[in-house]
Protein backbone atom coordinates (compact mmCIF):
# COMPACT_ATOMS: atom_id res chain seq x y z
CA UNK A 1 0.00 0.00 0.00
CA UNK A 2 2.99 2.49 1.21
CA UNK A 3 4.12 1.72 -2.25
CA UNK A 4 1.62 2.67 -4.21
CA UNK A 5 1.18 6.04 -2.10
CA UNK A 6 5.11 6.59 -3.58
CA UNK A 7 4.65 5.70 -6.86
CA UNK A 8 1.07 7.79 -7.06
CA UNK A 9 3.29 10.57 -6.02
CA UNK A 10 6.01 10.80 -8.27
CA UNK A 11 3.27 10.21 -11.36
CA UNK A 12 1.45 13.11 -9.52
CA UNK A 13 4.67 15.46 -9.26
CA UNK A 14 5.75 14.32 -12.85
CA UNK A 15 2.77 14.55 -14.74
CA UNK A 16 2.86 18.25 -13.66
CA UNK A 17 6.42 18.85 -14.94
CA UNK A 18 5.35 16.73 -17.98
CA UNK A 19 2.63 18.94 -18.87
CA UNK A 20 4.60 21.84 -19.10
CA UNK A 21 7.84 20.11 -20.70
CA UNK A 22 5.07 19.22 -23.48
CA UNK A 23 4.17 22.37 -24.10
CA UNK A 24 7.58 23.78 -24.28
CA UNK A 25 8.80 21.46 -26.53
CA UNK A 26 5.62 22.11 -28.67
CA UNK A 27 6.68 25.86 -28.80
CA UNK A 28 10.18 24.83 -29.32
CA UNK A 29 8.70 22.52 -32.53
CA UNK A 30 7.08 26.13 -33.93
CA UNK A 31 10.21 28.07 -33.52
CA UNK A 32 12.47 25.10 -35.22
CA UNK A 33 10.17 25.03 -37.50
CA UNK A 34 9.71 29.04 -38.38
CA UNK A 35 13.67 28.98 -37.83
CA UNK A 36 14.49 26.79 -41.01
CA UNK A 37 12.40 28.99 -43.20
CA UNK A 38 13.62 32.20 -41.66
CA UNK A 39 15.52 34.06 -44.27
CA UNK A 40 17.21 37.50 -43.76
CA UNK A 41 17.11 39.68 -47.32
CA UNK A 42 19.89 42.31 -47.84
CA UNK A 43 18.40 44.66 -51.14
CA UNK A 44 21.72 45.59 -52.83
CA UNK A 45 22.33 48.84 -54.64
CA UNK A 46 21.48 49.25 -58.53
CA UNK A 47 24.94 50.11 -59.69
CA UNK A 48 26.71 46.94 -58.34
CA UNK A 49 28.73 44.54 -61.16
CA UNK A 50 28.37 41.03 -61.00
CA UNK A 51 32.19 40.93 -59.81
CA UNK A 52 31.19 43.12 -56.99
CA UNK A 53 27.99 41.49 -56.13
CA UNK A 54 30.19 38.22 -56.05
CA UNK A 55 32.55 39.75 -53.80
CA UNK A 56 30.19 41.35 -51.51
CA UNK A 57 28.27 37.71 -51.25
CA UNK A 58 31.77 36.42 -50.01
CA UNK A 59 31.86 38.89 -47.75
CA UNK A 60 28.20 38.28 -45.87
CA UNK A 61 28.90 34.67 -46.45
CA UNK A 62 31.82 35.34 -43.80
CA UNK A 63 29.62 36.86 -41.14
CA UNK A 64 28.98 34.80 -38.05
CA UNK A 65 25.97 33.50 -38.12
CA UNK A 66 25.23 33.17 -41.79
CA UNK A 67 24.66 29.84 -43.23
CA UNK A 68 24.40 30.65 -46.85
CA UNK A 69 23.89 33.25 -49.12
CA UNK A 70 22.02 32.91 -52.42
CA UNK A 71 22.00 35.48 -54.98
CA UNK A 72 18.52 36.78 -56.50
CA UNK A 73 19.38 39.11 -59.46
CA UNK A 74 17.44 41.63 -60.72
CA UNK A 75 15.90 39.59 -63.63
CA UNK A 76 14.85 36.79 -60.76
CA UNK A 77 13.18 39.47 -58.50
CA UNK A 78 11.16 40.50 -61.27
CA UNK A 79 10.25 36.45 -62.32
CA UNK A 80 9.10 35.68 -58.60
CA UNK A 81 7.25 39.45 -58.43
CA UNK A 82 5.36 38.29 -61.53
CA UNK A 83 4.60 34.93 -60.03
CA UNK A 84 3.61 36.41 -57.34
CA UNK A 85 1.13 39.01 -58.51
CA UNK A 86 -0.43 36.85 -61.10
CA UNK A 87 1.18 38.92 -64.06
CA UNK A 88 2.68 42.33 -65.06
CA UNK A 89 0.04 44.66 -64.91
CA UNK A 90 1.11 46.26 -61.77
CA UNK A 91 4.34 47.21 -63.45
CA UNK A 92 2.55 48.65 -66.87
CA UNK A 93 3.73 52.02 -67.77
CA UNK A 94 6.91 51.32 -65.53
CA UNK A 95 10.30 51.30 -67.37
CA UNK A 96 12.92 48.63 -67.13
CA UNK A 97 12.63 46.97 -64.00
CA UNK A 98 12.64 48.88 -60.92
CA UNK A 99 13.23 45.74 -57.95
CA UNK A 100 16.59 45.34 -56.65
CA UNK A 101 18.83 42.47 -56.96
CA UNK A 102 19.05 40.81 -53.41
CA UNK A 103 21.57 38.43 -51.07
CA UNK A 104 19.06 35.86 -49.31
CA UNK A 105 20.59 34.80 -46.40
CA UNK A 106 19.52 31.53 -44.09
CA UNK A 107 20.90 31.43 -40.34
CA UNK A 108 22.93 28.93 -38.62
CA UNK A 109 20.44 27.45 -35.84
CA UNK A 110 21.89 29.14 -33.23
CA UNK A 111 21.61 32.93 -34.23
CA UNK A 112 17.62 32.08 -35.01
CA UNK A 113 16.83 34.49 -32.74
CA UNK A 114 15.89 38.11 -32.97
CA UNK A 115 19.52 39.09 -31.50
CA UNK A 116 21.01 36.72 -34.04
CA UNK A 117 19.00 38.75 -37.12
CA UNK A 118 20.38 42.24 -35.04
CA UNK A 119 23.59 41.17 -35.18
CA UNK A 120 23.03 40.15 -38.64
CA UNK A 121 21.41 43.48 -39.45
CA UNK A 122 24.01 45.34 -37.77
CA UNK A 123 26.95 43.79 -39.78
CA UNK A 124 25.44 43.62 -43.24
CA UNK A 125 23.76 47.49 -43.00
CA UNK A 126 26.67 49.85 -43.67
CA UNK A 127 29.06 47.40 -46.02
CA UNK A 128 29.06 49.41 -49.41
CA UNK A 129 26.70 48.50 -51.88
CA UNK A 130 23.71 46.92 -49.37
CA UNK A 131 20.90 49.09 -49.37
CA UNK A 132 18.52 47.86 -46.84
CA UNK A 133 18.09 44.95 -45.07
CA UNK A 134 14.84 43.36 -43.79
CA UNK A 135 13.77 40.06 -42.00
CA UNK A 136 10.01 40.75 -41.65
CA UNK A 137 9.72 37.95 -38.53
CA UNK A 138 9.87 40.33 -35.62
CA UNK A 139 7.07 38.31 -33.39
CA UNK A 140 9.83 35.24 -33.38
CA UNK A 141 11.63 37.43 -30.71
CA UNK A 142 8.46 37.81 -28.12
CA UNK A 143 7.55 34.28 -29.45
CA UNK A 144 10.73 32.49 -28.22
CA UNK A 145 10.22 34.92 -24.98
CA UNK A 146 7.09 33.40 -23.93
CA UNK A 147 8.74 29.68 -24.59
CA UNK A 148 11.58 30.47 -22.25
CA UNK A 149 9.09 31.87 -19.75
CA UNK A 150 7.24 28.46 -19.94
CA UNK A 151 10.72 26.86 -20.11
CA UNK A 152 11.49 28.87 -16.37
CA UNK A 153 8.52 27.88 -15.33
CA UNK A 154 8.44 24.17 -15.62
CA UNK A 155 11.63 24.12 -13.99
CA UNK A 156 10.76 26.39 -11.22
CA UNK A 157 7.51 23.81 -10.66
CA UNK A 158 9.56 21.25 -11.13
CA UNK A 159 11.87 21.85 -8.51
CA UNK A 160 9.31 22.82 -6.21
CA UNK A 161 6.98 19.25 -6.82
CA UNK A 162 10.42 16.97 -6.95
CA UNK A 163 11.01 18.46 -3.42
CA UNK A 164 7.87 17.82 -2.17
CA UNK A 165 7.69 14.17 -3.63
CA UNK A 166 10.96 13.54 -2.26
CA UNK A 167 9.46 14.69 1.34
CA UNK A 168 6.73 12.12 0.40
CA UNK A 169 8.39 9.46 -0.78
CA UNK A 170 10.91 9.35 2.04
CA UNK A 171 8.03 9.41 4.42
CA UNK A 172 6.60 6.61 2.76
CA UNK A 173 9.59 4.66 2.79
CA UNK A 174 10.14 5.22 6.35
CA UNK A 175 6.22 3.80 6.99
CA UNK A 176 7.96 0.98 4.74
CA UNK A 177 10.85 0.58 6.85
CA UNK A 178 8.55 0.92 9.97
CA UNK A 179 6.77 -1.95 9.09
CA UNK A 180 9.74 -4.14 8.21
CA UNK A 181 11.24 -3.78 11.39
CA UNK A 182 11.25 -7.02 12.85
CA UNK A 183 12.78 -8.07 9.16
CA UNK A 184 15.63 -5.30 9.69
CA UNK A 185 16.43 -6.11 13.15
CA UNK A 186 16.85 -9.67 12.51
CA UNK A 187 18.91 -9.20 10.08
CA UNK A 188 21.02 -7.00 11.66
CA UNK A 189 21.45 -9.73 14.14
CA UNK A 190 22.52 -12.52 12.13
CA UNK A 191 25.14 -10.10 10.56
CA UNK A 192 23.42 -8.31 7.04
CA UNK A 193 25.46 -5.69 6.16
CA UNK A 194 24.76 -2.28 5.62
CA UNK A 195 24.90 -3.12 1.76
CA UNK A 196 22.55 -6.28 1.97
CA UNK A 197 19.95 -4.46 4.11
CA UNK A 198 19.79 -1.40 2.23
CA UNK A 199 19.68 -2.34 -1.20
CA UNK A 200 16.62 -3.72 -1.19
CA UNK A 201 15.19 -0.43 -0.40
CA UNK A 202 17.16 1.49 -2.65
CA UNK A 203 16.24 -0.61 -5.93
CA UNK A 204 12.22 -0.92 -4.21
CA UNK A 205 12.40 3.20 -4.30
CA UNK A 206 14.07 3.19 -7.36
CA UNK A 207 11.35 0.81 -8.91
CA UNK A 208 8.70 2.72 -7.75
CA UNK A 209 9.87 5.76 -8.68
CA UNK A 210 10.15 3.97 -12.64
CA UNK A 211 6.68 3.01 -12.25
CA UNK A 212 5.61 6.24 -11.38
CA UNK A 213 7.52 8.10 -14.67
CA UNK A 214 5.52 5.22 -16.24
CA UNK A 215 2.34 6.19 -15.09
CA UNK A 216 2.83 9.98 -15.39
CA UNK A 217 3.73 9.21 -19.43
CA UNK A 218 0.62 7.07 -19.84
CA UNK A 219 -1.55 9.86 -17.91
CA UNK A 220 0.03 12.48 -20.27
CA UNK A 221 -0.98 11.05 -23.07
CA UNK A 222 -4.17 9.98 -22.25
CA UNK A 223 -4.72 13.58 -21.51
CA UNK A 224 -3.04 14.67 -24.63
CA UNK A 225 -4.97 12.48 -26.70
CA UNK A 226 -8.34 13.79 -24.46
CA UNK A 227 -7.96 17.32 -24.58
CA UNK A 228 -5.72 18.05 -28.10
CA UNK A 229 -8.62 18.08 -30.13
CA UNK A 230 -10.94 20.29 -27.70
CA UNK A 231 -7.95 22.96 -27.56
CA UNK A 232 -7.70 23.03 -31.43
CA UNK A 233 -8.49 26.76 -31.41
CA UNK A 234 -5.87 27.74 -28.10
CA UNK A 235 -3.41 25.52 -29.55
CA UNK A 236 -3.93 27.35 -33.25
CA UNK A 237 -3.23 30.35 -31.20
CA UNK A 238 0.07 28.95 -29.76
CA UNK A 239 1.50 26.90 -32.43
CA UNK A 240 0.23 27.79 -35.51
CA UNK A 241 0.03 25.83 -38.30
CA UNK A 242 2.49 23.37 -36.51
CA UNK A 243 0.51 19.88 -35.33
CA UNK A 244 0.64 19.43 -31.51
CA UNK A 245 3.33 16.31 -30.84
CA UNK A 246 3.58 13.79 -27.86
CA UNK A 247 7.00 13.07 -26.46
CA UNK A 248 9.25 11.24 -27.99
CA UNK A 249 10.91 7.57 -26.41
CA UNK A 250 13.91 10.03 -25.62
CA UNK A 251 11.40 12.40 -23.65
CA UNK A 252 9.55 9.62 -21.77
CA UNK A 253 12.90 7.70 -21.02
CA UNK A 254 13.65 11.20 -19.08
CA UNK A 255 10.78 10.92 -17.35
CA UNK A 256 10.89 7.53 -16.45
CA UNK A 257 15.08 8.02 -15.32
CA UNK A 258 13.14 12.03 -13.44
CA UNK A 259 11.25 9.07 -11.46
CA UNK A 260 13.80 6.46 -10.85
CA UNK A 261 16.11 9.41 -9.63
CA UNK A 262 13.24 11.00 -7.26
CA UNK A 263 12.91 7.32 -5.71
CA UNK A 264 16.43 6.53 -5.35
CA UNK A 265 17.27 9.72 -3.91
CA UNK A 266 14.00 9.32 -1.67
CA UNK A 267 15.11 6.19 -0.42
CA UNK A 268 18.55 7.22 0.56
CA UNK A 269 16.58 10.31 1.89
CA UNK A 270 14.90 7.67 4.12
CA UNK A 271 17.91 5.28 4.82
CA UNK A 272 19.33 8.61 6.16
CA UNK A 273 17.33 9.75 8.34
CA UNK A 274 16.33 6.22 10.31
CA UNK A 275 20.68 6.09 10.65
CA UNK A 276 20.13 9.07 12.40
CA UNK B 1 36.34 -5.29 41.83
CA UNK B 2 34.80 -8.04 40.39
CA UNK B 3 36.03 -11.39 40.26
CA UNK B 4 38.48 -12.30 38.04
CA UNK B 5 38.60 -15.54 37.23
CA UNK B 6 41.72 -17.65 36.90
CA UNK B 7 42.08 -18.52 33.06
CA UNK B 8 43.68 -22.49 34.08
CA UNK B 9 40.55 -22.62 35.87
CA UNK B 10 38.10 -21.67 33.09
CA UNK B 11 40.34 -23.73 30.67
CA UNK B 12 38.69 -26.65 30.99
CA UNK B 13 39.70 -30.25 30.16
CA UNK B 14 41.52 -28.62 26.97
CA UNK B 15 39.52 -31.24 24.72
CA UNK B 16 37.60 -28.36 23.34
CA UNK B 17 39.67 -25.71 23.67
CA UNK B 18 43.28 -25.93 23.09
CA UNK B 19 45.09 -24.25 25.17
CA UNK B 20 45.07 -20.45 24.38
CA UNK B 21 41.67 -20.45 22.30
CA UNK B 22 39.40 -18.80 23.82
CA UNK B 23 36.45 -17.49 21.13
CA UNK B 24 35.48 -14.69 24.42
CA UNK B 25 37.73 -13.03 26.71
CA UNK B 26 36.32 -10.27 28.79
CA UNK B 27 39.01 -7.93 30.83
CA UNK B 28 37.62 -5.82 33.25
CA UNK B 29 34.73 -4.97 31.52
CA UNK B 30 32.48 -2.51 32.85
CA UNK B 31 29.20 -1.04 31.24
CA UNK B 32 27.02 1.83 32.28
CA UNK B 33 23.93 3.26 30.27
CA UNK B 34 23.83 6.66 32.79
CA UNK B 35 26.22 8.08 35.07
CA UNK B 36 26.85 6.29 38.37
CA UNK B 37 24.53 3.18 37.52
CA UNK B 38 26.93 0.09 36.32
CA UNK B 39 25.04 -2.32 34.24
CA UNK B 40 28.16 -4.45 34.43
CA UNK B 41 31.49 -3.90 36.75
CA UNK B 42 34.71 -5.05 36.59
CA UNK B 43 33.83 -8.08 34.86
CA UNK B 44 36.65 -10.92 33.13
CA UNK B 45 35.99 -13.92 32.14
CA UNK B 46 37.03 -16.34 29.15
CA UNK B 47 35.24 -19.06 27.72
CA UNK B 48 36.81 -21.86 25.53
CA UNK B 49 36.10 -23.35 22.61
CA UNK B 50 33.12 -26.06 22.73
CA UNK B 51 32.59 -24.95 26.76
CA UNK B 52 29.42 -24.86 27.71
CA UNK B 53 28.86 -21.63 30.20
CA UNK B 54 25.76 -20.95 32.33
CA UNK B 55 25.26 -16.92 33.48
CA UNK B 56 22.89 -16.54 35.92
CA UNK B 57 21.82 -14.15 38.26
CA UNK B 58 18.49 -12.13 38.82
CA UNK B 59 16.66 -9.85 36.47
CA UNK B 60 18.69 -6.68 36.07
CA UNK B 61 21.97 -8.45 37.40
CA UNK B 62 23.73 -7.66 33.71
CA UNK B 63 23.52 -10.96 31.90
CA UNK B 64 21.53 -9.46 29.14
CA UNK B 65 24.27 -6.47 28.83
CA UNK B 66 26.92 -9.54 28.94
CA UNK B 67 25.49 -11.34 26.16
CA UNK B 68 25.11 -7.95 24.11
CA UNK B 69 28.64 -6.45 24.87
CA UNK B 70 29.57 -10.55 23.07
CA UNK B 71 27.44 -9.40 19.69
CA UNK B 72 28.57 -6.21 19.88
CA UNK B 73 25.01 -4.54 20.25
CA UNK B 74 26.45 -2.54 22.76
CA UNK B 75 30.37 -1.17 23.29
CA UNK B 76 31.80 -0.87 27.07
CA UNK B 77 32.86 1.89 28.80
CA UNK B 78 36.25 -0.07 30.56
CA UNK B 79 37.91 -2.34 29.90
CA UNK B 80 38.21 -4.80 26.53
CA UNK B 81 36.55 -7.84 25.16
CA UNK B 82 37.90 -9.94 22.64
CA UNK B 83 35.48 -12.07 20.88
CA UNK B 84 37.28 -14.09 17.96
CA UNK B 85 40.02 -11.88 18.38
CA UNK B 86 38.27 -9.03 17.31
CA UNK B 87 38.11 -6.11 19.72
CA UNK B 88 34.62 -4.93 20.49
CA UNK B 89 35.65 -1.55 22.17
CA UNK B 90 37.26 -0.92 18.79
CA UNK B 91 35.44 -2.51 16.28
CA UNK B 92 34.45 -0.57 13.68
CA UNK B 93 30.61 -0.17 12.32
CA UNK B 94 31.39 -1.99 8.94
CA UNK B 95 33.34 -5.17 10.87
CA UNK B 96 30.10 -5.87 12.89
CA UNK B 97 28.11 -7.86 10.92
CA UNK B 98 30.92 -9.60 9.66
CA UNK B 99 31.64 -10.84 13.66
CA UNK B 100 27.96 -11.10 14.21
CA UNK B 101 27.99 -14.00 10.90
CA UNK B 102 30.00 -15.89 13.39
CA UNK B 103 28.07 -15.76 16.12
CA UNK B 104 24.07 -17.28 16.75
CA UNK B 105 21.91 -15.72 19.14
CA UNK B 106 18.78 -17.04 20.86
CA UNK B 107 16.17 -14.42 22.32
CA UNK B 108 13.39 -15.01 24.62
CA UNK B 109 10.90 -13.54 22.38
CA UNK B 110 12.74 -15.70 19.97
CA UNK B 111 12.22 -12.77 17.16
CA UNK B 112 10.70 -15.12 14.30
CA UNK B 113 8.92 -13.50 11.42
CA UNK B 114 5.43 -14.13 11.30
CA UNK B 115 4.41 -14.15 8.10
CA UNK B 116 7.46 -16.36 6.86
CA UNK B 117 7.44 -20.16 7.26
CA UNK B 118 9.53 -22.18 9.30
CA UNK B 119 11.95 -22.67 6.57
CA UNK B 120 12.12 -18.92 5.41
CA UNK B 121 12.92 -18.11 9.19
CA UNK B 122 15.85 -20.22 9.49
CA UNK B 123 16.82 -19.56 5.89
CA UNK B 124 17.28 -15.93 6.72
CA UNK B 125 20.89 -16.70 8.50
CA UNK B 126 22.21 -18.35 5.12
CA UNK B 127 20.35 -15.37 2.71
CA UNK B 128 22.69 -13.40 4.74
CA UNK B 129 25.94 -15.52 4.28
CA UNK B 130 24.91 -15.83 0.85
CA UNK B 131 24.88 -19.61 0.98
CA UNK B 132 23.58 -21.17 -2.84
CA UNK B 133 19.86 -21.56 -2.60
CA UNK B 134 20.10 -25.44 -2.80
CA UNK B 135 22.75 -25.71 -0.42
CA UNK B 136 20.59 -23.09 1.55
CA UNK B 137 17.89 -25.47 1.51
CA UNK B 138 19.79 -28.60 2.25
CA UNK B 139 20.74 -27.16 5.31
CA UNK B 140 18.16 -25.66 6.50
CA UNK B 141 16.46 -29.13 6.69
CA UNK B 142 19.05 -30.69 8.20
CA UNK B 143 18.97 -28.49 10.77
CA UNK B 144 15.64 -28.50 11.67
CA UNK B 145 15.97 -32.28 11.65
CA UNK B 146 18.52 -31.65 14.51
CA UNK B 147 15.48 -29.57 16.63
CA UNK B 148 12.79 -31.77 15.58
CA UNK B 149 11.16 -29.57 13.29
CA UNK B 150 11.47 -30.78 9.49
CA UNK B 151 7.95 -31.81 9.21
CA UNK B 152 6.94 -28.40 10.47
CA UNK B 153 8.83 -26.16 7.90
CA UNK B 154 6.55 -24.77 5.74
CA UNK B 155 4.30 -23.78 8.84
CA UNK B 156 4.18 -20.40 9.71
CA UNK B 157 5.46 -19.98 13.94
CA UNK B 158 1.90 -19.03 15.19
CA UNK B 159 0.79 -21.96 13.98
CA UNK B 160 3.45 -23.64 16.44
CA UNK B 161 3.74 -23.92 20.34
CA UNK B 162 6.26 -21.80 22.27
CA UNK B 163 8.59 -24.62 22.70
CA UNK B 164 8.37 -25.38 19.02
CA UNK B 165 9.29 -21.60 18.36
CA UNK B 166 12.17 -21.35 20.49
CA UNK B 167 13.37 -24.65 18.46
CA UNK B 168 13.27 -22.98 15.09
CA UNK B 169 15.27 -19.44 16.88
CA UNK B 170 17.74 -21.66 17.75
CA UNK B 171 17.88 -23.71 14.62
CA UNK B 172 18.04 -20.06 12.82
CA UNK B 173 20.42 -19.83 15.10
CA UNK B 174 22.62 -22.74 14.55
CA UNK B 175 22.25 -22.85 10.83
CA UNK B 176 25.12 -21.02 9.83
CA UNK B 177 27.48 -23.29 12.17
CA UNK B 178 28.32 -20.54 14.12
CA UNK B 179 31.33 -20.70 16.20
CA UNK B 180 29.75 -18.90 19.39
CA UNK B 181 26.12 -19.68 20.28
CA UNK B 182 24.50 -16.93 22.98
CA UNK B 183 21.03 -17.19 24.19
CA UNK B 184 19.17 -14.59 27.02
CA UNK B 185 17.10 -16.56 28.50
CA UNK B 186 16.34 -19.03 26.15
CA UNK B 187 13.75 -21.24 28.26
CA UNK B 188 12.15 -18.26 30.12
CA UNK B 189 8.58 -18.54 28.60
CA UNK B 190 9.09 -22.43 28.73
CA UNK B 191 7.38 -25.44 31.07
CA UNK B 192 10.30 -27.60 32.56
CA UNK B 193 10.44 -30.01 29.72
CA UNK B 194 10.48 -27.98 27.01
CA UNK B 195 13.30 -26.09 28.69
CA UNK B 196 15.31 -29.36 29.01
CA UNK B 197 14.72 -30.08 25.32
CA UNK B 198 16.30 -26.71 24.79
CA UNK B 199 19.01 -26.94 26.53
CA UNK B 200 20.38 -30.23 25.15
CA UNK B 201 19.85 -29.01 21.58
CA UNK B 202 22.43 -26.09 22.72
CA UNK B 203 24.58 -28.59 24.53
CA UNK B 204 24.69 -30.79 21.61
CA UNK B 205 26.03 -27.62 19.22
CA UNK B 206 28.71 -27.35 22.31
CA UNK B 207 29.56 -30.81 21.55
CA UNK B 208 30.15 -29.84 17.69
CA UNK B 209 32.27 -27.02 18.96
CA UNK B 210 30.35 -24.58 19.22
CA UNK B 211 31.00 -22.11 22.35
CA UNK B 212 27.68 -21.96 24.00
CA UNK B 213 27.11 -19.34 26.28
CA UNK B 214 23.27 -19.38 28.07
CA UNK B 215 21.85 -16.52 30.21
CA UNK B 216 19.10 -17.42 32.62
CA UNK B 217 17.60 -17.08 36.17
CA UNK B 218 16.54 -20.89 36.63
CA UNK B 219 18.53 -22.32 39.10
CA UNK B 220 17.02 -25.62 38.31
CA UNK B 221 18.10 -25.71 35.18
CA UNK B 222 21.99 -24.83 35.91
CA UNK B 223 21.66 -27.42 38.82
CA UNK B 224 20.30 -30.38 36.55
CA UNK B 225 23.52 -30.05 34.34
CA UNK B 226 25.78 -29.06 36.26
CA UNK B 227 27.55 -26.93 33.67
CA UNK B 228 30.24 -24.48 34.08
CA UNK B 229 28.37 -21.20 35.37
CA UNK B 230 29.05 -17.84 36.79
CA UNK B 231 26.22 -15.34 38.98
CA UNK B 232 25.94 -11.74 38.50
CA UNK B 233 24.69 -9.70 40.98
CA UNK B 234 24.47 -5.68 40.69
CA UNK B 235 26.47 -5.86 37.31
CA UNK B 236 29.70 -7.67 39.05
CA UNK B 237 30.52 -11.31 39.06
CA UNK B 238 30.38 -12.60 42.15
CA UNK B 239 30.97 -16.11 41.67
CA UNK B 240 31.80 -18.98 39.60
CA UNK B 241 31.23 -22.55 39.94
CA UNK B 242 33.26 -25.86 38.78
CA UNK B 243 33.08 -25.99 35.13
CA UNK B 244 31.12 -28.70 33.06
CA UNK B 245 32.40 -28.93 29.20
CA UNK B 246 30.01 -31.18 27.51
CA UNK B 247 31.45 -34.55 26.91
Amino acid sequence: MTAWVSVLTISVALFLVGAFYLVVINMDGLLEEFGQDLTVTAYLEDHLTVQEMAGLAETVQSIEGVASVSVVGKEEALERFKEMTGGASLLVGIQGNPLPASFEMTLRPESRSAAGISILETATQGLPGIDEVRHGQEWIDGYARVASLVRVSGYVVGLVLSLATLLIVANTIQLGLYARRDELEILQLVGASRTFVRTPFLLEGTLQGMLGGLLASGLLWISFMIFTPSLEYGLAFLLGQAEPRFFGLAQISRLVMGGAVLGLVGSVAALMDRRS
Amino acid sequence: MGVVLDPEKSRGSGKFHPRGDYPVRMFHVSKSYSPGTWALQDVSLEVGRGQFLFVTGQSGAGKTTLLELLFAAERPNEGQILVLGRNIARLRGGAIPALRRRVGVVFQDFKLLPNRTVEENVRFTLDVLGTPRREARSRVFNTLRQVGLQHRRYDQPKALSGGEQQRVAIARALVGDPEILLADEPTGNLDPELSVEIIELMIAAARRGTTVIVATHDISLVQRYGMRNIRLEGGRLLEESQEGTPS
